[in-house]
């Protein structure tokens, strides 16, 4: 028999653009300086934590350093900035290099070691839990 | 930053120099070589050491410049890296960089970064980039 798969939390999608996107909340701080967020899950992004200009800003955050990324319209050199990182309900609180994009994103290496649904109809995204 | 200075850090990286040793060694003029090291020293490239005179002036490639053009980016950034031989060495890697020296390497930006900027001290002296393009290169909305 296999394990039953329960709905933990859910993040609604936005929808500031159509169709809307998979969002989930995280903390950032650095500093002494903590701002919510709420950034795009972006499954083409290999990496943890992209933070948008205006984050930067309200964070003061200064560069570490500069990396090349590649994006769906070529490569890039971007940024990269330290900031701790957050979010209860994934058991994540540590510091990692966000790089700096446009807006702020999440990505696969932030998602991984979860089961996740991606719920278009009812516009979430839930962690899934196994009981039994 | 200008061709002369760059060769310099190429020729000389961290040692310091003197404005013979750009004409010996880099064939230079001696009024060019000394234009070279006047006018980076104003800009902020060469740190200039006292000697015992005039004539014993020696020069070193500022250190604080490697932080301000890897922040910068761009051919610069390129340019640098080459003439500090870190291309030859780490193609395809991340590196953590204080100064001159290279404090860490990695294919991954992620294990890299979680080494070196573990101890907080060094939050503010090191910074890491790609030499060349990452053979883990980091890939957004793709």
């Amino acid at each position: 028999m296999g394990s039953r798969l329960d709905v933990g939390r859910c993040w609604r999608f936005n929808d500031d653009e159509q169709p809307a996107y998979p969002t989930i909340n995280v903390t950032l701080s650095s500093r002494g300086r903590k701002v919510l967020i709420t950034p795009k899950v972006d499954t083409g992004f290999n990496g943890s934590l992209a933070i948008g200009s205006g984050d930067v800003r309200r964070l003061r955050l200064t560069p570490a350093g500069t990396v090349l990324i590649r994006t769906a319209t070529g490569s890039n050199e971007v940024p990269v900035y330290l900031v701790k990182v957050s979010q209860p309900e994934l058991a994540i609180a540590y510091t990692t290099l966000a790089i700096g994009t446009e807006r702020s994103l999440v990505g696969r290496k932030l998602l991984q070691n979860r089961t996740w649904l991606l719920d278009c109809r009812e516009g979430r995204l839930c962690i899934v839990t196994r009981a039994g | 930053m200008n061709r002369a200075f760059v060769e310099a850090v190429r020729t000389f990286k961290s040692e310091p120099f003197r404005s013979v040793d750009l004409v010996e060694r880099l064939g230079y003029a001696a009024g060019y070589a000394r234009n070279v090291l006047s006018q980076a020293s104003r800009q902020g490239l060469l740190i200039a050491e006292s000697g015992k005179g005039r004539r014993e002036k020696k020069f070193r490639v500022n250190p604080d410049v490697v932080r301000e053009v890897v922040l910068r980016g761009g051919k610069e950034k390129g340019e640098l890296l080459e003439a500090l031989g870190l291309r030859s060495k780490y193609l395809g890697e991340y590196v953590a960089l204080r100064g001159f020296r290279v404090v860490d390497h990695d294919l991954d930006l992620y294990s890299l970064s979680e080494r070196v900027f573990s101890n907080a001290e060094m939050q503010g002296e090191i910074v890491v980039t790609n030499v060349g393009t990452p053979k883990r290169i980091i890939t957004v909305e793709l």
